[in-house]
């Protein structure tokens, strides 16, 4: 399965498609922290917020590179489970390219700032805090991707209102009140959580929550693959 | 490998494109599918294949390894003739030096090396299409499934389709092609499936529908001659090799071949 993964990244890589959602994340990075200084672990909530929509739209584009045909192949060659699998872990890969330069962009345009005053986290604290909340925003990113691509919706304009409805929903329904919050990925909730001291139990709960989400929506990707070539 | 009671159709409330359809295909065996165009022979090919999944029926003992060429090559792809190949003989299992060994193999037989290096949205139908041939052969397939393999291929080429063919059916492996165009005489002792209305049946090759591939050899001088006399008797002319300007293969306007020659 490695090589199919080598050969979709390279695939994705080569075209210079990998280009336009690196500059959408450097760009959506560079307005967020355009304004100010923040704590990492504050600045890193937000900022997995506002890169959720830019990993799923990678995602997409990823796996709509690939000619259906050649995918088809990959079905013959590996068979279908490990030809989906592939799929999506070469869009995690990527996603995680993209994590990286999320955690790294800050510290370089001096977007954040190490505490102040005694009591607030550390460095090396925010900073793995920043990263959890990043790898919490790719499951769900991927699964939307993965859901908007082109062997599910089959046009690109179904694939932009998934993609769409997807991020518009993961917001609204994630707003402080919200009576469903369930029925979204929990970015805003995470995005909360590390402003102020984050219990143990809360961490564990945001990342149960993250993976849940990503698993439904991923069978409902399986599911809809099933049926289609 | 048996398909059994199979169908399919696109869409949950759409048309079946193929239904009840029970065929089976021992080792060794090889078949031809005919019908008109749109009439699911692609998809009956697929089905074997592995890429489509049944709307209805079962795919049985199906080869685990499969080779697929498929109608149109998907050449619009970042990579060389080698890249492509080399990464396809990976994610087909080989090792490094079993992938090197085995593209440079099918490179040579297909005719391929002065292409290594040119990218596969610059080649050309018929050389896009050999590595197609090339990828599905680079491990031997217990069924090999060719859909309109002869479309854009040279002369050469089109005579290494039955030699690839004959290679599988020997390893015991099984064969089903597609064919439109009367090029699957070339692979006599073939079943041959028809489609139509959505179902299989299986033809009998017997009595005026059979033929055979005769081999002659003509003197230079004699060439045209021989061809005008054996079309002006009805028999269906597949071409003609060793001249600098080979005859184009022409079937004649009535009645069936009784022989092919070539």
């Amino acid at each position: 399965m490695s090589a199919l993964v080598r050969f979709r990244l390279a695939g994705f890589l080569r075209t210079g498609r990998a280009l336009a959602p690196v500059l959408a994340g450097l760009l959506t990075l560079g307005i967020l922290y355009g304004g100010g200084r923040a704590q990492p672990a504050e600045a890193y909530g937000v900022s997995a917020v506002v890169l959720f929509p830019v990993l799923a739209w990678q995602t997409k584009v990823l796996l709509d590179v690939e000619p259906d045909v050649q995918r088809r192949l990959a079905v013959v060659t590996v068979g279908p489970a490990r030809e989906y699998a592939a799929g999506l872990v070469a869009a995690a890969v990527a996603g995680l390219g993209l994590v990286m330069v999320a955690l790294v962009f800050p510290w370089l345009v001096g977007g954040v700032t190490g505490p102040s005053l005694p009591g607030e986290r550390s460095i090396p604290a925010g900073v793995a805090l920043g990263l959890w909340a990043h790898l919490l925003a790719l499951p769900g990113a991927v699964a939307l991707g993965a859901l908007a691509s082109r062997v599910i919706t089959r046009s690109a304009g179904y694939g932009v209102a998934v993609l769409t409805c997807g991020v518009v929903g993961a917001l609204v329904f994630g707003v402080a009140k919200s009576a469903v919050p369930w029925l979204a990925p929990p970015l805003l909730p995470t995005a909360r959580a590390l402003v102020g001291p984050l219990p143990g139990s809360t961490a564990l709960l945001l990342s149960g929550w993250a993976l849940a989400w990503a698993a439904v929506v991923l069978s409902g990707y399986v599911r809809v693959r099933a049926r289609r070539a | 490998m048996w398909l059994d009671d199979v169908g399919l159709r696109y869409h949950r409330r759409g048309p079946w494109v193929l239904r009840e359809v029970t065929v089976s295909l021992a080792p060794g065996e090889a078949a031809v599918v005919l019908g008109r165009n749109g009439a699911g022979k692609s998809t009956l090919l697929q089905l074997a294949a592995g890429v489509l999944r049944p709307s209805r029926g079962r795919v049985l003992d199906r080869p685990s390894v499969v080779g697929w060429v498929p109608e149109r090559f998907p050449a619009d792809q970042p990579f060389s003739v080698d890249g492509y190949l080399t990464a396809m003989a990976r994610i087909a299992g080989l090792s490094s030096g079993e992938t090197e060994r085995t593209v440079r193999r099918w490179v040579d037989r297909l005719g391929l090396g002065p292409f290594r290096t040119v990218r596969l949205s610059q080649l050309s139908k018929g050389t896009a299409q050999k590595v197609g041939l090339a990828q599905a052969m680079l491990r031997p397939p217990g069924l090999l499934v060719l859909d309109e393999p002869w479309e854009g291929l040279d002369a050469a080429a089109r005579e290494l389709v039955p030699q690839v063919v004959d290679e599988v059916l020997a390893e015991g492996g099984s064969v089903l092609v597609s064919d439109h165009r009367g090029e699957t005489v070339r692979l006599p002792g073939a079943r041959e499936w028809l489609v139509a209305e959505a179902t299989v049946v299986e033809r009998p090759p017997s009595g005026e529908a059979a033929v055979a591939v005769v081999e002659l050899a003509v003197p230079v001088g004699q060439v045209s001659a021989t061809v005008a006399r054996l079309r002006a008797e009805g028999h269906h002319v597949l071409g003609v090799r060793g001249q600098s300007a080979p005859t184009v293969a022409t079937r004649p306007g009535a009645g069936p071949p009784s022989e092919v020659t070539r």
